[in-house]
Parts: structure tokens; sequence; C-alpha cells
């Protein structure tokens, strides 16, 4: 949430807690009511600043709605007041190593010109993009709202079929050339939206990986990074393919691409995941690494239909009014808990405050969640 | 003759939720690697670890194993997360992952085992 003078400290601690969340309403109230002078202080101001926000959006929903204005008219209006960017792109060598090493040699700063290894660029374009788009469109700056700098590190460890937000920096493992082709991971820029997404989360709503909150959290991320591809392709809902991870699988997996969110289940061979909650896939939360923490990787296909369902019926660009309905939702309403039908009903009660109660977008957004079977 | 230990390796997570299943026995490699693979499997005192070594993953996307050994009739299985991989543990994934002879195969997640 771009607010400033919020309780939010950025940084691991030791035992991985999110040290980053933004408290929901209720507990500000307590803390307000109970804390330390400063914390009290801190969590008022949040709270005002949060009230204020939602009244002044309110307002400004009610205003363009009498007035037949479009709301692109008053986006002068959203998010917070004159928001400084502050991109700060910067990209490492890992040079093989490991996390010890991280982030290793530095390659390419904030507004210098082109390295000479592609992989440093492409990482470095996509983490600009990924900023770009977040502060264009819904005026956060950086990921954790307060010019967070983007640090990345390609060619870690080696022919690793990963790529990962750690918690502080961006990771890109190379690929073997088996389950992801060599080079792969940072020519998608989707994935690259997608793991700075997981860092958004991360500051927000704190969405705990297994089960549920955790499908949501990759959905979350899913979304995110497909309005990045298709921001900076700019296509409009129906012109997207809906593909994430396209052109990114190596030779062991067979398809177009890793995911899709127009049709889960279909994008390569291996791709099981479900469209509708009849098939839901309720794996255990262990750490048996077949189970997915429970299937967050696979669930996740039922809010990402969702989410898909909802653009296409709304028409135009994607970003513009889902978008910004899933992006309020994540950023100031889901909590680390909230599955999916909390999730579900928030998107119909900020569609509902953003476009109004009974508005097309609003019964277009409940009508998404009904067609997967999470709504009745 | 020394009986045949055999070692699997499952490994799931990551950016797509993949599992691969990657495995070895003494019996299918040559002798020399089967000799190897013995050393290692010592070096990590695998049998010593503890059956759950990680808690819940601290940041999206690491990988997580699952890795069995069987040997003269005993067998255990440690289960860790990339995070928490000890050097020797590591070090065995590694050269598993790539030693002619072993056997490979990538399936989604969720399959029962």
């Amino acid at each position: 949430m771009p607010f400033h003078g919020g309780t939010c400290r950025s940084g691991q601690a030791p035992h991985g807690e999110l040290l980053c969340s933004i408290a929901p309403p209720d507990v500000l109230a307590r803390v307000a009511e109970r804390g330390s002078p400063e914390e009290r202080e801190a969590a008022i101001r949040t709270l005002v600043e949060s009230v204020a926000l939602r009244a002044r959006r309110n307002a400004v929903s009610s205003l363009v709605r009498d007035l037949n204005a479009d709301l692109a008219d008053f986006s002068f209006m959203s998010g917070t007041p004159a928001v400084a960017a502050e991109k700060r792109c910067t990209v490492y060598d890992a040079q093989h190593g490991g996390h010890l090493n991280l982030p290793g040699r530095r390659e390419r700063g904030e507004g210098d010109p082109p390295a000479a290894d592609p992989s440093v660029n492409e990482a470095y374009d996509g983490s600009g993009a990924t900023y770009d788009f977040y502060m264009d469109v819904f005026k956060r700056n950086s990921i954790d709202g307060q010019g967070l700098e983007l640090v990345s590190s390609v060619h870690y460890l080696t022919d690793y079929d990963n790529a990962g937000w750690n918690g502080v920096q961006m990771v890109y493992g190379d690929g073997s050339g088996r389950m992801f082709a060599k080079g792969a991971f940072t020519k998608a820029v989707d994935v690259i939206g997608h793991e700075l997404t997981h860092g958004v989360t991360q500051y927000t709503a704190g969405l705990v990986y297994h089960k549920q909150p955790g499908a949501l959290n990759e959905s979350m991320s899913d979304v995110f990074g497909s309005l990045v591809k298709q921001y900076g392709r700019g296509q409009s809902a129906d012109q997207a393919d809906w593909l994430l991870g396209e052109g990114i699988l190596g030779s062991a997996v067979h398809g177009e691409a890793l995911r899709s969110m127009k049709a889960p289940g279909t994008a390569f061979d291996l791709d099981r995941q479900p469209a509708h909650m009849d098939d839901y896939r309720d794996l255990p939360d262990d750490d048996d690494p077949r189970n997915d923490h429970g299937g967050v990787h696979i669930n996740s296909g039922i809010p990402n239909r969702a989410f898909f369902l909802a653009a296409t019926a709304m028409g135009g660009y994607a970003w513009e009014k889902a978008g910004r309905i899933w992006y309020v939702t994540l950023t100031e309403h889901l909590r680390p808990f909230s599955e999916f039908v909390e999730a579900a009903e928030t998107t119909v009660t900020v569609a509902g405050e953003l476009f109004g109660d009974g508005s097309p977008e609003q019964e277009q957004v409940r009508d998404a969640w009904r067609q997967v079977g999470v709504l009745a | 003759m020394l009986a045949v230990m055999k070692l699997s390796i499952v490994r799931g997570g990551g950016f797509g939720g993949l599992v691969t299943v990657t495995s070895a026995d003494t019996a299918s490699l040559a002798p020399g690697d089967a000799g190897t693979l013995r050393a290692k499997v010592e070096q990590t005192g695998l049998f010593d670890l503890p059956e759950h070594m990680s808690g819940p993953p601290r940041q999206p996307h690491p990988f997580t194993y699952a890795v069995t050994v069987e040997d003269q009739g005993r067998t255990h299985t440690v289960r860790v997360s990339e995070e928490d991989l000890p050097e020797s543990l590591s070090a065995l994934i590694s050269w598993v992952s790539s030693v002619e002879g072993r056997e490979e195969r990538v399936v989604p997640p969720g399959l029962e085992p």
C-alpha cells in the first residue's frame, strides 16, 4: 500500500515471518488502543489515511457515475497524491554461486547502458517493465510502494530450473534445457512480473504459501505477471493469449506454455490445473514434494480463470477495470489466511466501491466467480 | 558382495510446481560410480538425518526434496527444503542428477507416490 508513515519495515526475519504485512483496520485499531505512543501514532495515521483514501475513492466513483465520465478522467486522483517515481533496477551476475554468494558481481545499474550479457539486459528490462506497469497503472512506487530497489541476480547456480523472489531480491537460474529452456526465465516478462508480484503480496496481503491462500498467492502473481505482459504489448483482454511462460519449457515437457488462465489444464502435457471448484485438488499441506504445499500451483487455475472471465466480460484493457479491482483487493483487503470465497466476495465488494453497487462490472465479477464454482 | 543400495530423489516446488523423480542404484551404475554413490551417501549421514528438516516455506518457489535411501534392508526418507539443504546432501543430489545410468521422469504434482 503506498501510504507514507505506515508501520512497515522491509527485510527478512530469521524465521521468515513477514515483517512488512500491512495490518487490516481491526488490528490497527487495537494497536491504536493499546500500543506504545509511537505505535499508536503510526496506527492512527495509517487508519486515517486508509479511511480518507477509501472515502475519496467512493466520492470519486459516485462523481464519475453522476457525470457519466470515464474513470480515466479522474486518474490523477487515484492512489496517493503525487507519488514520486524511484525506479532503481540493478542486475548482478551470481556467477553460478549459491545463496551465500548473492547478489554476486554488479553488472548493470539504473540508467547504465546495456551489458554484454543478454541475460543481464533481459532481467534489467523485465524488472523495469514491471516497475513501470505498477507505477503507471496503480501509482505504486516499486513492490513495497516505497521505492524499493529491484535487485536481480542472473546465472544463479548451474542449470538451475527455477527463478524466484527470495524475500529481498530476484534470483534467476539458467535452466537445464530439460524442464525449462536455457536462458528462458529472463526472456519471459510475465515470469519476471509473476515473481516480483510475490514481493508485492509479501508487502501487502501476506498470503501464506499453502492451500487456498497459497493458490491465491500464485494466482495473483499470474494475474499481474500477465498484465505486465499485456501492458507492454498494448493488448486488450481479447487480444491477449492469457498464457504464462510461453516458450520457456524444456525438452522433457511438451506444450506451449506453463499455464493458461483462459483454459487451465491445457497449457502443456503435464498441466493438471482445474478450471472449476468441482475439480479442486485438496492435497495435504505437508513437506511431501508431490503435494505442492496443498496444491498451490494446481488450484491457482480456479482464481486465474475467474480473472480471465471477469476481464474478458468487461472488455478493453484488462488492467483498467478487472486489474484495478484485483489490485485493490490484494493490496488493501486480503490477509495471510484469506481463502477463495473471501477473495471472491471482496472483489465483488471492491467492484461495487469502484463502479457502483449493481453496476455491470460488479455483476461481471460475481458471475466470473460463479462460473468457476466459488460463489453460488 | 554388497547388497544393492538404492537412492531416489523426489523434487517438487519451484516455478511450475512440477515433480521430478530421479533414482539410481548401485546395480545399474558403472562400478566406479556405484562406489561414489556409496561414498557420497556415507558423507551425508543420510540414515541419521531427521525425517522432516524444514518448516513451512519461507519464500515461494524453493524446491522441496524427499530423498529416500534403501540399503541392506533399511529404508529412510528425509524431506527438506532447498533453503535448508546441507552442503553434503546438496552435493549428493547434484551428482545423482547427472550420473549415467540414473532413471529420471517428470510428473505433475498431486500424484500418489
